[in-house]
């Protein structure tokens, strides 16, 4: 039932059922995870109550992102502003090799499932509104049409610390989804075909965490460097056989050294994660990075009006494992140029790290998503994307293929390189 | 039919032919092995360049990572001599994403 606005008449027996968040849950959460270990939790709440997100020169609430423009819009006064860069205004760009222990923007705080709803109360009538904060962050005060919107961190994964505004238009996305398509026509398959339409691209923002590192890397192996190349050439006359050898020294390798990691990227929704290929293609997902985090802006829920937004469902500890394996990673590839001695190559056996400073910053960058499943398998079947990184443009997806125009192709190619090599084949038999 | 195959088997030089050395007998190989070797390699091709399912971001080259105190201990401990393939076996040093055993470092 909802309240008469100016709030006091029928409402005031009735306590919201929803529990009202604010900064309070945020500094409870800071809290608890303080108590867990010595992690550092930077805060990077807004200072907004939620409710009103208003123009910061006439105070209206009618704001959202222009892409023409690059920018937050009033569609009042036509004021247009950014929001301040996130890492400058929370001081997340401070030294990494100064990093020790895991430092947390407050964005990354540890997920409450059971926070589906919140209760905000408008600031322009005194109404309060029911908003379900899983599907989305705003709401239209039904008494006096203000836009209300979550301002605070609610602990739901919805509320990232950043976020990476769309730079790319719709036209634009559309553009390089048809051109990639359009040279992958020959193969597709017929219905995808008929019913692709690049027109029904969504403006997703996908959560990831950004994670800096500082650490000592350790690996150790073998490796092997040739001494010496010989022919050995056994029998005579038609049994007469040669062989190359070669002889190499073995050395027990080993590297250490330090790393200091600047932005690397994790997926931080279970849904898209890039190793789970079962249900889509999320590996397309991966594969349009970069994103240039280091320019994502501070959070405000306008830059997520008219888009969809994914909710991050990972925790860090639930990524630690996964940043890890990355960092390892890091170090073995680092680790290359300084082996370049062992010209049979390194067999690396032990590997470690020992991480110093971590710092997690959860951030929202923009996808243009075009995704198709094929209409005439049902519910289950695999999801294809084709994705547009919408901060540089990179493309890349998955286009369903016809198996027997494959198969007949390369049936085709098989039997022509069949003959020639049967051509040549019986020229050498003949020769030889 | 039959009658050209007597006469060639009766040919001094088909049984020389047929009982060459392995070197020219491998020609007739060729069709078997070329055929669907360029099958497979067009299937493969084709179906990898409409769904992608092998690529993904190179986090482990496009990070920005800086390296310093780079300590090195190599130190020989043997040969391996008369070895028919020219790179060691089990080199992993160009595969970044496979794990090896993980040690604690202090």
């Amino acid at each position: 039932m909802p309240q008469w606005p100016g709030g006091a008449q029928q409402g005031d027996k009735q306590q919201p059922q929803e529990q009202m968040l604010g900064d309070d849950a945020v500094a409870g959460a800071a809290e608890a995870a303080l108590k867990h270990s010595s992690n550092r939790i930077i805060d990077t709440s807004s200072g907004k109550d939620d409710g009103l997100n208003k123009c910061p020169r006439c105070g209206s609430s009618d704001i959202h992102y222009s892409l023409t423009a690059k920018a937050l819009f009033c569609s009042y006064c036509r004021h247009t502003w950014n929001e301040e860069n996130a890492e400058r205004a929370f001081g997340l760009d401070s030294s990494i090799a100064e990093l020790r222990g895991h430092t947390m923007a407050s964005g990354t705080a540890d997920i409450r499932e059971d926070l589906t709803t919140v209760t905000l109360k408008c600031q322009g009538c005194g109404a309060e509104v029911v908003i379900n904060v899983e599907q989305q962050l705003q709401a239209r005060c039904h008494w006096c049409r203000q836009t209300l919107s979550i301002n605070t961190q609610i602990p739901n994964g919805a509320v990232p610390d950043a976020v990476l505004p769309f730079q790319l238009t719709r036209e634009e996305a559309i553009e390089r989804i048809d051109a990639f398509a359009g040279k992958r026509k020959a193969f597709a398959h017929a219905r995808f075909k008929a019913e692709f339409v690049p027109d029904n691209v969504m403006g997703v923002y996908i959560p990831y965490m950004v994670v800096d590192g500082n650490m000592h890397a350790v690996l150790r192996g073998t490796g092997e460097v040739t001494t010496r190349q010989y022919t050995v050439t056994t029998g005579s006359g038609d049994n007469k056989r040669s062989e190359t050898y070669y002889d190499a020294d073995v050395y027990s390798v080993q590297r250490a050294f330090d790393l200091l990691v600047d932005d690397l990227t994790v997926e931080s929704a279970e849904r898209f994660d890039i190793k789970d290929n079962k249900q889509a293609t999320n590996n397309i997902l991966g594969a349009v990075q970069p994103y240039d985090t280091e320019n994502a802006v501070t959070y405000n829920s306008n830059y997520l009006k008219n888009f969809t937004s994914e909710r991050r469902d990972l925790n860090v500890r639930d990524v630690d494992d996964e940043v890890e394996n990355r960092f390892l990673a890091i170090a073995r590839a680092k680790a290359s140029p300084t082996i370049g001695r062992y010209d049979r190559g390194v067999r690396w056996e032990e590997e470690g790290v020992a991480v110093r400073g971590t710092r997690w910053v959860s951030v929202y960058v923009p996808v243009w998503l075009y995704s198709y499943a094929d209409s005439a398998k049902g519910e289950g079947s695999l999801v294809h994307y084709i994705a547009v990184n919408a901060r540089n443009g990179n493309t890349m997806g998955s286009v369903p293929v016809s198996h027997p125009k494959i198969f007949a192709v390369a049936c085709a190619a098989g039997t022509v390189a069949a003959v020639i090599a049967g051509v040549v084949g019986f020229g050498w038999f003949l020769m030889g | 039919m039959l009658p050209l195959l007597a006469e060639l088997a009766a040919d001094p030089t088909t049984t020389m032919l047929l009982a060459d050395s392995d070197s020219g007998a491998i020609g007739i190989a060729f069709p078997f092995v070329a055929g669907p070797a360029v099958f497979a390699a067009v299937y493969g091709g084709i179906y990898r360049y409409y769904r992608n399912t092998d690529k993904r971001h190179k986090f482990e080259k496009e990070t920005e990572v800086a390296v310093g105190n780079l300590r090195q201990g190599d130190r020989r401990v043997g040969t391996n001599n008369r070895q028919k393939s020219r790179s060691m076996s089990g080199r992993n040093s160009t595969d970044h994403l496979t794990r090896v055993r993980r040690i604690k470092v202090p």
